[in-house]
Protein backbone atom coordinates (compact mmCIF):
# COMPACT_ATOMS: atom_id res chain seq x y z
CA UNK A 1 0.00 0.00 0.00
CA UNK A 2 1.49 3.33 -1.00
CA UNK A 3 2.01 6.23 1.40
CA UNK A 4 -0.35 8.42 -0.66
CA UNK A 5 -3.05 5.77 -0.44
CA UNK A 6 -2.67 5.35 3.33
CA UNK A 7 -3.00 9.07 3.79
CA UNK A 8 -6.16 9.32 1.73
CA UNK A 9 -8.02 6.48 3.45
CA UNK A 10 -11.03 7.92 5.25
CA UNK A 11 -11.00 7.21 8.97
CA UNK A 12 -13.36 8.46 11.66
CA UNK A 13 -12.98 12.16 11.03
CA UNK A 14 -13.18 14.42 14.04
CA UNK A 15 -13.22 18.00 12.83
CA UNK A 16 -13.01 20.93 15.21
CA UNK A 17 -16.73 21.77 14.83
CA UNK A 18 -17.71 18.25 15.94
CA UNK A 19 -15.40 18.48 18.92
CA UNK A 20 -16.82 21.87 19.92
CA UNK A 21 -20.46 20.73 19.66
CA UNK A 22 -19.71 17.59 21.70
CA UNK A 23 -17.90 19.66 24.30
CA UNK A 24 -20.81 22.10 24.57
CA UNK A 25 -23.21 19.16 24.98
CA UNK A 26 -21.00 17.58 27.66
CA UNK A 27 -20.76 20.85 29.62
CA UNK A 28 -24.51 21.45 29.36
CA UNK A 29 -25.19 17.88 30.51
CA UNK A 30 -22.85 18.23 33.48
CA UNK A 31 -24.43 21.56 34.43
CA UNK A 32 -27.90 20.04 34.17
CA UNK A 33 -26.77 17.07 36.27
CA UNK A 34 -25.48 19.51 38.94
CA UNK A 35 -28.66 21.58 38.88
CA UNK A 36 -31.08 18.64 38.63
CA UNK A 37 -31.95 18.35 42.37
CA UNK A 38 -32.69 22.09 42.63
CA UNK A 39 -34.92 21.82 39.55
CA UNK A 40 -36.88 18.99 41.08
CA UNK A 41 -35.44 16.38 38.76
CA UNK A 42 -34.37 13.10 40.48
CA UNK A 43 -30.53 12.90 40.55
CA UNK A 44 -30.48 9.45 38.88
CA UNK A 45 -32.25 10.85 35.77
CA UNK A 46 -29.29 13.01 34.71
CA UNK A 47 -26.12 11.31 35.98
CA UNK A 48 -22.86 13.20 36.04
CA UNK A 49 -20.03 12.29 33.67
CA UNK A 50 -18.20 10.69 36.57
CA UNK A 51 -21.13 8.28 37.06
CA UNK A 52 -21.30 7.61 33.35
CA UNK A 53 -17.54 7.01 33.22
CA UNK A 54 -17.90 4.48 36.06
CA UNK A 55 -20.66 2.73 34.09
CA UNK A 56 -18.47 2.68 30.98
CA UNK A 57 -15.67 1.15 33.04
CA UNK A 58 -18.07 -1.59 34.07
CA UNK A 59 -19.04 -2.46 30.49
CA UNK A 60 -18.73 -6.20 30.01
CA UNK A 61 -16.81 -6.87 26.80
CA UNK A 62 -18.50 -10.24 26.28
CA UNK A 63 -21.87 -8.52 25.73
CA UNK A 64 -20.30 -6.20 23.16
CA UNK A 65 -18.69 -9.14 21.38
CA UNK A 66 -21.94 -11.14 21.40
CA UNK A 67 -23.96 -8.26 19.91
CA UNK A 68 -21.24 -7.57 17.34
CA UNK A 69 -21.13 -11.24 16.35
CA UNK A 70 -24.92 -11.34 15.98
CA UNK A 71 -24.90 -8.22 13.81
CA UNK A 72 -22.03 -9.31 11.57
CA UNK A 73 -23.29 -12.90 11.26
CA UNK A 74 -26.81 -11.80 10.38
CA UNK A 75 -25.56 -9.17 7.92
CA UNK A 76 -23.43 -11.74 6.12
CA UNK A 77 -26.34 -14.20 5.88
CA UNK A 78 -28.69 -11.39 4.77
CA UNK A 79 -26.23 -10.23 2.14
CA UNK A 80 -25.63 -13.70 0.70
CA UNK A 81 -29.36 -14.47 0.59
CA UNK A 82 -30.24 -11.03 -0.79
CA UNK A 83 -27.58 -11.21 -3.49
CA UNK A 84 -28.47 -14.78 -4.52
CA UNK A 85 -32.17 -13.98 -4.72
CA UNK A 86 -31.52 -10.71 -6.58
CA UNK A 87 -29.43 -12.60 -9.15
CA UNK A 88 -32.17 -15.20 -9.59
CA UNK A 89 -34.82 -12.47 -9.94
CA UNK A 90 -32.67 -10.60 -12.44
CA UNK A 91 -32.34 -13.76 -14.51
CA UNK A 92 -35.99 -14.83 -14.31
CA UNK A 93 -38.88 -12.48 -15.04
CA UNK A 94 -41.36 -14.96 -13.60
CA UNK A 95 -39.45 -15.20 -10.34
CA UNK A 96 -39.19 -11.43 -10.19
CA UNK A 97 -42.93 -11.01 -10.68
CA UNK A 98 -43.81 -13.53 -7.96
CA UNK A 99 -41.14 -12.70 -5.38
CA UNK A 100 -40.90 -8.90 -5.60
CA UNK A 101 -44.39 -8.15 -4.17
CA UNK A 102 -43.63 -10.46 -1.23
CA UNK A 103 -40.36 -8.66 -0.60
CA UNK A 104 -42.15 -5.30 -0.57
CA UNK A 105 -44.64 -6.69 1.94
CA UNK A 106 -41.81 -8.00 4.14
CA UNK A 107 -40.25 -4.55 4.11
CA UNK A 108 -43.49 -2.95 5.24
CA UNK A 109 -43.85 -5.17 8.33
CA UNK A 110 -42.77 -3.32 11.52
CA UNK A 111 -39.73 -4.66 13.36
CA UNK A 112 -41.80 -5.15 16.52
CA UNK A 113 -44.14 -7.51 14.63
CA UNK A 114 -41.16 -9.57 13.50
CA UNK A 115 -39.89 -9.77 17.06
CA UNK A 116 -43.28 -10.94 18.31
CA UNK A 117 -43.52 -13.50 15.48
CA UNK A 118 -40.03 -14.73 16.31
CA UNK A 119 -40.87 -15.11 20.01
CA UNK A 120 -44.06 -17.03 19.17
CA UNK A 121 -42.54 -19.20 16.45
CA UNK A 122 -39.03 -20.08 17.61
CA UNK A 123 -37.86 -21.42 20.98
CA UNK A 124 -34.14 -20.64 20.51
CA UNK A 125 -33.05 -17.11 21.44
CA UNK A 126 -30.17 -16.95 18.97
CA UNK A 127 -32.39 -18.12 16.13
CA UNK A 128 -35.02 -15.54 17.07
CA UNK A 129 -32.50 -12.69 16.94
CA UNK A 130 -30.94 -14.00 13.73
CA UNK A 131 -34.35 -14.39 12.12
CA UNK A 132 -35.41 -10.84 12.97
CA UNK A 133 -32.15 -9.36 11.69
CA UNK A 134 -32.18 -11.37 8.45
CA UNK A 135 -35.83 -10.72 7.71
CA UNK A 136 -35.28 -6.97 8.21
CA UNK A 137 -31.89 -6.56 6.51
CA UNK A 138 -32.16 -9.23 3.78
CA UNK A 139 -34.86 -7.45 1.75
CA UNK A 140 -32.86 -4.20 1.83
CA UNK A 141 -29.85 -5.98 0.34
CA UNK A 142 -32.10 -7.71 -2.19
CA UNK A 143 -33.89 -4.59 -3.41
CA UNK A 144 -30.72 -2.47 -3.55
CA UNK A 145 -28.80 -5.18 -5.43
CA UNK A 146 -31.63 -5.85 -7.87
CA UNK A 147 -32.06 -2.15 -8.61
CA UNK A 148 -28.32 -1.80 -9.16
CA UNK A 149 -28.30 -4.78 -11.55
CA UNK A 150 -31.16 -3.28 -13.53
CA UNK A 151 -29.30 0.02 -13.70
CA UNK A 152 -26.17 -1.47 -15.27
CA UNK A 153 -26.10 0.44 -18.58
CA UNK A 154 -27.59 -1.45 -21.51
CA UNK A 155 -24.55 -0.41 -23.56
CA UNK A 156 -22.17 -2.22 -21.23
CA UNK A 157 -24.39 -5.30 -21.16
CA UNK A 158 -24.54 -5.53 -24.96
CA UNK A 159 -20.78 -4.90 -25.22
CA UNK A 160 -20.17 -7.73 -22.80
CA UNK A 161 -22.61 -10.06 -24.54
CA UNK A 162 -20.99 -9.31 -27.91
CA UNK A 163 -17.89 -11.08 -26.62
CA UNK A 164 -20.02 -14.09 -25.75
CA UNK A 165 -19.33 -14.69 -22.06
CA UNK A 166 -20.78 -17.60 -20.11
CA UNK A 167 -23.55 -16.71 -17.65
CA UNK A 168 -21.06 -16.94 -14.77
CA UNK A 169 -18.53 -14.73 -16.58
CA UNK A 170 -21.26 -12.20 -17.32
CA UNK A 171 -22.02 -11.89 -13.62
CA UNK A 172 -18.45 -12.02 -12.37
CA UNK A 173 -16.89 -9.68 -14.94
CA UNK A 174 -19.71 -7.20 -15.44
CA UNK A 175 -22.65 -7.30 -13.07
CA UNK A 176 -20.80 -7.85 -9.80
CA UNK A 177 -18.16 -5.14 -10.26
CA UNK A 178 -20.83 -2.78 -11.60
CA UNK A 179 -22.98 -3.13 -8.48
CA UNK A 180 -20.15 -2.95 -5.93
CA UNK A 181 -20.71 0.78 -5.18
CA UNK A 182 -24.39 0.09 -4.44
CA UNK A 183 -23.48 -2.94 -2.32
CA UNK A 184 -21.32 -0.72 -0.11
CA UNK A 185 -24.10 1.84 0.26
CA UNK A 186 -26.46 -0.98 1.16
CA UNK A 187 -24.01 -2.31 3.77
CA UNK A 188 -23.77 1.12 5.39
CA UNK A 189 -27.56 1.43 5.56
CA UNK A 190 -27.92 -2.09 6.90
CA UNK A 191 -25.22 -1.75 9.56
CA UNK A 192 -27.10 1.16 11.04
CA UNK A 193 -30.39 -0.73 10.73
CA UNK A 194 -28.97 -3.94 12.22
CA UNK A 195 -27.44 -2.16 15.24
CA UNK A 196 -30.83 -0.66 16.06
CA UNK A 197 -32.79 -3.85 15.39
CA UNK A 198 -30.45 -6.16 17.30
CA UNK A 199 -30.83 -4.01 20.40
CA UNK A 200 -34.62 -4.32 20.30
CA UNK A 201 -34.43 -8.04 19.51
CA UNK A 202 -32.05 -8.61 22.44
CA UNK A 203 -34.47 -6.88 24.78
CA UNK A 204 -36.81 -9.83 24.33
CA UNK A 205 -35.55 -13.02 25.85
CA UNK A 206 -31.80 -12.65 25.34
CA UNK A 207 -29.55 -13.17 28.35
CA UNK A 208 -26.48 -11.68 26.72
CA UNK A 209 -25.76 -8.73 24.48
CA UNK A 210 -26.09 -4.99 24.67
CA UNK A 211 -29.89 -5.08 24.33
CA UNK A 212 -30.10 -7.37 27.35
CA UNK A 213 -27.79 -5.07 29.34
CA UNK A 214 -29.97 -2.09 28.42
CA UNK A 215 -32.96 -4.02 29.71
CA UNK A 216 -31.15 -4.72 32.99
CA UNK A 217 -30.15 -1.05 33.27
CA UNK A 218 -33.77 -0.05 32.81
CA UNK A 219 -34.88 -2.46 35.55
CA UNK A 220 -32.28 -0.92 37.89
CA UNK A 221 -33.29 2.65 36.94
CA UNK A 222 -29.64 3.22 36.02
CA UNK A 223 -29.59 6.05 33.47
CA UNK A 224 -25.79 6.10 33.63
CA UNK A 225 -25.68 2.44 32.52
CA UNK A 226 -28.17 3.14 29.70
CA UNK A 227 -26.01 6.07 28.67
CA UNK A 228 -22.84 3.96 28.77
CA UNK A 229 -24.30 1.13 26.69
CA UNK A 230 -25.74 3.63 24.23
CA UNK A 231 -22.31 5.19 23.80
CA UNK A 232 -20.93 1.72 23.12
CA UNK A 233 -23.62 1.10 20.48
CA UNK A 234 -22.92 4.39 18.74
CA UNK A 235 -19.17 3.71 18.84
CA UNK A 236 -19.78 0.22 17.43
CA UNK A 237 -21.82 1.68 14.59
CA UNK A 238 -19.15 4.25 13.73
CA UNK A 239 -16.42 1.60 13.85
CA UNK A 240 -18.29 -0.74 11.52
CA UNK A 241 -19.07 2.13 9.15
CA UNK A 242 -15.44 3.19 9.16
CA UNK A 243 -14.40 -0.39 8.39
CA UNK A 244 -16.81 -0.57 5.45
CA UNK A 245 -15.66 2.85 4.23
CA UNK A 246 -12.06 1.65 4.34
CA UNK A 247 -12.83 -1.48 2.31
CA UNK A 248 -14.94 0.60 -0.08
CA UNK A 249 -12.14 3.08 -0.59
CA UNK A 250 -9.72 0.27 -1.29
CA UNK A 251 -11.96 -1.59 -3.73
CA UNK A 252 -13.24 1.50 -5.52
CA UNK A 253 -9.88 3.17 -5.99
CA UNK A 254 -10.67 3.43 -9.70
CA UNK A 255 -13.22 6.14 -8.94
CA UNK A 256 -10.72 8.55 -7.35
CA UNK B 1 -20.89 -29.19 -38.72
CA UNK B 2 -17.55 -27.39 -38.79
CA UNK B 3 -16.32 -26.07 -35.50
CA UNK B 4 -13.58 -23.91 -36.95
CA UNK B 5 -13.43 -21.35 -39.71
CA UNK B 6 -10.36 -21.23 -41.93
CA UNK B 7 -10.09 -17.53 -42.72
CA UNK B 8 -12.94 -15.08 -42.81
CA UNK B 9 -16.13 -16.61 -44.19
CA UNK B 10 -18.71 -15.15 -46.55
CA UNK B 11 -21.57 -13.38 -44.82
CA UNK B 12 -24.93 -14.03 -46.44
CA UNK B 13 -28.05 -12.15 -45.54
CA UNK B 14 -31.23 -13.48 -47.15
CA UNK B 15 -34.79 -12.26 -46.74
CA UNK B 16 -33.89 -10.76 -43.37
CA UNK B 17 -36.85 -9.29 -41.55
CA UNK B 18 -37.07 -7.87 -38.06
CA UNK B 19 -40.32 -6.74 -36.52
CA UNK B 20 -40.53 -5.16 -33.08
CA UNK B 21 -43.59 -4.54 -31.00
CA UNK B 22 -43.50 -1.11 -29.39
CA UNK B 23 -43.72 -1.40 -25.63
CA UNK B 24 -45.92 1.67 -25.18
CA UNK B 25 -48.38 1.52 -28.11
CA UNK B 26 -48.16 -2.20 -28.87
CA UNK B 27 -47.81 -1.32 -32.55
CA UNK B 28 -45.56 -3.39 -34.79
CA UNK B 29 -42.51 -1.67 -36.24
CA UNK B 30 -40.70 -3.19 -39.20
CA UNK B 31 -37.06 -2.38 -38.53
CA UNK B 32 -35.68 -4.53 -41.35
CA UNK B 33 -37.78 -5.60 -44.30
CA UNK B 34 -36.48 -8.48 -46.41
CA UNK B 35 -32.83 -7.52 -46.75
CA UNK B 36 -30.53 -9.44 -49.09
CA UNK B 37 -26.82 -8.76 -48.88
CA UNK B 38 -23.63 -10.74 -49.46
CA UNK B 39 -20.34 -9.69 -47.89
CA UNK B 40 -17.24 -11.33 -49.28
CA UNK B 41 -14.34 -12.52 -47.11
CA UNK B 42 -11.84 -9.78 -46.17
CA UNK B 43 -14.13 -7.15 -47.62
CA UNK B 44 -14.54 -3.82 -45.83
CA UNK B 45 -18.14 -2.76 -46.25
CA UNK B 46 -19.65 0.47 -45.01
CA UNK B 47 -23.36 0.60 -44.35
CA UNK B 48 -24.86 4.07 -44.54
CA UNK B 49 -28.36 5.23 -43.85
CA UNK B 50 -30.34 7.85 -42.03
CA UNK B 51 -31.07 7.66 -38.32
CA UNK B 52 -33.73 5.05 -37.57
CA UNK B 53 -33.31 3.17 -40.85
CA UNK B 54 -32.50 -0.12 -39.13
CA UNK B 55 -28.68 0.01 -39.26
CA UNK B 56 -28.20 -0.58 -35.56
CA UNK B 57 -30.80 -3.37 -35.51
CA UNK B 58 -28.88 -4.99 -38.36
CA UNK B 59 -25.69 -4.53 -36.32
CA UNK B 60 -27.24 -6.21 -33.27
CA UNK B 61 -28.43 -9.08 -35.48
CA UNK B 62 -24.96 -9.45 -37.01
CA UNK B 63 -23.52 -9.74 -33.50
CA UNK B 64 -26.20 -12.28 -32.66
CA UNK B 65 -27.93 -10.27 -29.96
CA UNK B 66 -31.28 -10.24 -31.78
CA UNK B 67 -32.99 -13.11 -33.60
CA UNK B 68 -34.43 -12.55 -37.08
CA UNK B 69 -38.22 -12.50 -37.36
CA UNK B 70 -37.83 -14.04 -40.81
CA UNK B 71 -34.92 -14.87 -43.12
CA UNK B 72 -31.37 -15.38 -41.94
CA UNK B 73 -27.84 -14.14 -41.53
CA UNK B 74 -25.30 -16.86 -42.20
CA UNK B 75 -21.62 -16.38 -41.50
CA UNK B 76 -20.07 -19.35 -43.21
CA UNK B 77 -22.72 -21.94 -42.47
CA UNK B 78 -23.51 -20.64 -38.98
CA UNK B 79 -26.05 -18.25 -37.59
CA UNK B 80 -24.62 -15.63 -35.21
CA UNK B 81 -27.81 -15.91 -33.13
CA UNK B 82 -28.52 -19.66 -33.17
CA UNK B 83 -24.83 -20.62 -32.99
CA UNK B 84 -24.01 -17.78 -30.60
CA UNK B 85 -21.15 -19.45 -28.73
CA UNK B 86 -19.48 -20.66 -31.93
CA UNK B 87 -18.44 -17.08 -32.67
CA UNK B 88 -16.61 -16.54 -29.38
CA UNK B 89 -13.21 -15.22 -30.39
CA UNK B 90 -14.14 -15.05 -34.07
CA UNK B 91 -16.09 -11.81 -34.02
CA UNK B 92 -15.29 -8.50 -32.34
CA UNK B 93 -17.13 -5.23 -32.11
CA UNK B 94 -16.36 -1.55 -31.73
CA UNK B 95 -19.33 0.48 -30.60
CA UNK B 96 -20.37 4.10 -30.95
CA UNK B 97 -19.21 4.90 -27.44
CA UNK B 98 -16.09 3.18 -26.15
CA UNK B 99 -18.08 1.08 -23.66
CA UNK B 100 -15.03 0.47 -21.49
CA UNK B 101 -15.56 -0.94 -18.02
CA UNK B 102 -14.75 2.01 -15.72
CA UNK B 103 -13.28 -0.18 -12.98
CA UNK B 104 -10.71 -1.74 -15.30
CA UNK B 105 -7.46 -0.18 -16.52
CA UNK B 106 -6.82 0.22 -20.25
CA UNK B 107 -4.84 -3.02 -20.22
CA UNK B 108 -7.54 -4.93 -18.34
CA UNK B 109 -10.20 -3.59 -20.69
CA UNK B 110 -8.19 -4.60 -23.75
CA UNK B 111 -7.71 -8.12 -22.48
CA UNK B 112 -11.31 -8.62 -21.36
CA UNK B 113 -12.41 -10.70 -24.39
CA UNK B 114 -9.31 -12.87 -24.04
CA UNK B 115 -10.24 -13.50 -20.41
CA UNK B 116 -13.69 -14.56 -21.55
CA UNK B 117 -12.10 -16.88 -24.10
CA UNK B 118 -10.11 -18.49 -21.29
CA UNK B 119 -6.70 -17.63 -22.76
CA UNK B 120 -3.68 -18.00 -20.43
CA UNK B 121 -2.93 -14.89 -18.34
CA UNK B 122 0.42 -14.31 -20.04
CA UNK B 123 -1.10 -14.46 -23.52
CA UNK B 124 -3.89 -12.09 -22.48
CA UNK B 125 -1.36 -9.54 -21.28
CA UNK B 126 0.94 -9.92 -24.24
CA UNK B 127 -1.76 -9.61 -26.88
CA UNK B 128 -3.50 -6.71 -25.18
CA UNK B 129 -0.19 -4.87 -24.74
CA UNK B 130 0.74 -5.45 -28.38
CA UNK B 131 -2.47 -3.83 -29.59
CA UNK B 132 -2.35 -1.00 -27.07
CA UNK B 133 1.19 -0.27 -28.25
CA UNK B 134 0.09 -0.36 -31.90
CA UNK B 135 -2.59 2.15 -31.05
CA UNK B 136 -0.14 4.49 -29.34
CA UNK B 137 -1.19 3.84 -25.76
CA UNK B 138 2.11 2.48 -24.45
CA UNK B 139 2.24 5.03 -21.65
CA UNK B 140 -1.38 4.65 -20.64
CA UNK B 141 -1.84 0.93 -20.16
CA UNK B 142 -2.48 1.32 -16.43
CA UNK B 143 -4.76 4.34 -16.75
CA UNK B 144 -8.45 4.03 -15.94
CA UNK B 145 -10.97 5.12 -18.60
CA UNK B 146 -11.84 8.37 -16.79
CA UNK B 147 -8.18 9.35 -16.96
CA UNK B 148 -8.14 9.09 -20.76
CA UNK B 149 -9.48 11.39 -23.49
CA UNK B 150 -12.39 10.30 -25.70
CA UNK B 151 -10.03 9.43 -28.55
CA UNK B 152 -7.77 7.42 -26.26
CA UNK B 153 -10.72 5.52 -24.83
CA UNK B 154 -11.87 4.65 -28.33
CA UNK B 155 -8.34 3.44 -29.09
CA UNK B 156 -8.58 1.10 -26.10
CA UNK B 157 -11.93 -0.14 -27.46
CA UNK B 158 -10.29 -0.79 -30.84
CA UNK B 159 -7.38 -2.58 -29.14
CA UNK B 160 -9.93 -4.69 -27.26
CA UNK B 161 -11.55 -5.70 -30.56
CA UNK B 162 -8.29 -6.45 -32.40
CA UNK B 163 -6.79 -8.35 -29.45
CA UNK B 164 -9.33 -11.07 -30.17
CA UNK B 165 -7.74 -11.48 -33.64
CA UNK B 166 -11.25 -11.74 -35.05
CA UNK B 167 -12.27 -12.97 -38.47
CA UNK B 168 -15.15 -10.52 -38.49
CA UNK B 169 -14.93 -6.96 -37.23
CA UNK B 170 -18.08 -4.98 -36.65
CA UNK B 171 -18.08 -1.25 -35.95
CA UNK B 172 -21.18 0.82 -35.22
CA UNK B 173 -20.63 4.58 -35.62
CA UNK B 174 -17.28 3.93 -33.99
CA UNK B 175 -15.81 7.37 -34.72
CA UNK B 176 -18.98 9.45 -34.94
CA UNK B 177 -18.73 11.00 -31.47
CA UNK B 178 -15.11 12.14 -31.84
CA UNK B 179 -13.87 15.44 -33.19
CA UNK B 180 -13.11 15.48 -36.92
CA UNK B 181 -9.31 15.28 -36.68
CA UNK B 182 -9.31 12.48 -34.09
CA UNK B 183 -12.03 10.61 -35.97
CA UNK B 184 -10.11 10.76 -39.28
CA UNK B 185 -6.88 9.68 -37.62
CA UNK B 186 -8.53 6.82 -35.78
CA UNK B 187 -10.49 5.72 -38.85
CA UNK B 188 -7.24 5.48 -40.85
CA UNK B 189 -5.59 3.47 -38.08
CA UNK B 190 -8.61 1.21 -37.82
CA UNK B 191 -8.69 0.62 -41.57
CA UNK B 192 -4.95 -0.09 -41.73
CA UNK B 193 -5.15 -2.57 -38.87
CA UNK B 194 -8.28 -4.19 -40.30
CA UNK B 195 -6.56 -4.69 -43.68
CA UNK B 196 -3.43 -6.07 -41.99
CA UNK B 197 -5.44 -8.48 -39.91
CA UNK B 198 -7.29 -9.79 -42.97
CA UNK B 199 -10.63 -9.66 -41.20
CA UNK B 200 -13.94 -8.97 -42.88
CA UNK B 201 -15.08 -5.59 -41.61
CA UNK B 202 -18.59 -4.19 -41.46
CA UNK B 203 -18.78 -0.52 -40.53
CA UNK B 204 -22.03 1.20 -39.82
CA UNK B 205 -21.98 4.94 -40.23
CA UNK B 206 -24.14 7.89 -41.13
CA UNK B 207 -21.17 9.90 -42.38
CA UNK B 208 -20.78 9.61 -46.14
CA UNK B 209 -17.15 10.81 -46.18
CA UNK B 210 -16.31 8.08 -43.71
CA UNK B 211 -18.11 5.44 -45.77
CA UNK B 212 -16.32 6.49 -48.96
CA UNK B 213 -12.93 6.71 -47.22
CA UNK B 214 -13.21 3.30 -45.58
CA UNK B 215 -15.36 0.97 -47.62
CA UNK B 216 -14.52 -1.35 -50.50
CA UNK B 217 -18.27 -1.32 -50.84
CA UNK B 218 -21.00 0.92 -49.56
CA UNK B 219 -24.46 -0.45 -48.87
CA UNK B 220 -27.00 2.35 -48.77
CA UNK B 221 -29.94 1.53 -46.51
CA UNK B 222 -33.31 3.20 -46.94
CA UNK B 223 -36.21 2.96 -44.51
CA UNK B 224 -36.56 -0.49 -42.89
CA UNK B 225 -33.04 -1.29 -44.13
CA UNK B 226 -34.17 -1.48 -47.74
CA UNK B 227 -31.02 -1.83 -49.84
CA UNK B 228 -31.18 1.26 -52.06
CA UNK B 229 -27.70 0.93 -53.56
CA UNK B 230 -24.73 -1.41 -53.40
CA UNK B 231 -21.70 0.62 -54.45
CA UNK B 232 -18.25 -0.75 -55.34
CA UNK B 233 -16.04 2.18 -54.45
CA UNK B 234 -13.20 0.90 -56.66
CA UNK B 235 -15.33 1.72 -59.70
CA UNK B 236 -15.12 5.38 -58.80
CA UNK B 237 -11.99 7.48 -59.29
CA UNK B 238 -10.90 9.50 -56.29
CA UNK B 239 -11.68 12.66 -58.28
CA UNK B 240 -15.32 11.48 -58.51
CA UNK B 241 -15.82 11.06 -54.77
CA UNK B 242 -17.68 14.39 -54.64
CA UNK B 243 -20.20 13.12 -57.22
CA UNK B 244 -20.46 9.81 -55.41
CA UNK B 245 -21.19 11.62 -52.18
CA UNK B 246 -23.90 13.72 -53.83
CA UNK B 247 -25.45 10.67 -55.46
CA UNK B 248 -25.63 8.81 -52.14
CA UNK B 249 -27.09 11.87 -50.47
CA UNK B 250 -29.78 12.18 -53.15
CA UNK B 251 -30.52 8.46 -52.82
CA UNK B 252 -31.02 8.85 -49.08
CA UNK B 253 -33.18 11.94 -49.48
CA UNK B 254 -35.42 10.51 -52.21
CA UNK B 255 -35.31 6.92 -50.90
CA UNK B 256 -34.70 5.71 -54.46
CA UNK B 257 -31.38 5.03 -56.19
CA UNK B 258 -29.80 8.01 -57.90
CA UNK B 259 -29.21 7.22 -61.63
CA UNK B 260 -25.55 8.27 -61.24
CA UNK B 261 -25.01 5.15 -59.14
CA UNK B 262 -26.00 2.97 -62.10
CA UNK B 263 -22.38 2.10 -62.94
CA UNK B 264 -22.52 -0.49 -60.11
Amino acid sequence: MSQEYRESVPVLSFPRQTFVSLLVFAIAWEALSYLAPSLGIPPFAIPSWVRIAKSIANITPIDVVVTLARVIGALIVSFVLGLALAMAMYRSDAMDKYVYPMVRILMAVPVVSWILFAVLWFPGVEFRIGFVLVVVCGPVFLVDTLDAMRNVPRELRSMMRSFRPTTLQFFLKLMLPAIVPTIFTSWKVNISLAIRVVTIAELVGAVTGIGHQLSVAQELFSVSDVFAWTIVLVALLFMLEALVARIEHRLLRWRT
Amino acid sequence: MNTTMSGPPTIEVRGLRKVFRQATSGQQVVAIDRLDLTIQPKEVIAIVGQTGCGKSTFFDMMIGLEPPTEGYIHIGDKSPYADFDFFRGKMATVFQQDRLLPWRSALDNARLPLELMGRPEEEQRERALTWLNKLGLTNFVNAYPHELSGGMRQRVAIARAFAVQPEILLADEAFGHLDEVTAAELRDTFLKLARESGATAVLITHQLEEAIAVGDRIAVFGKSAKLLADIHVAKWAESEYGTLREAIQTTLQTQSPDPRLARN
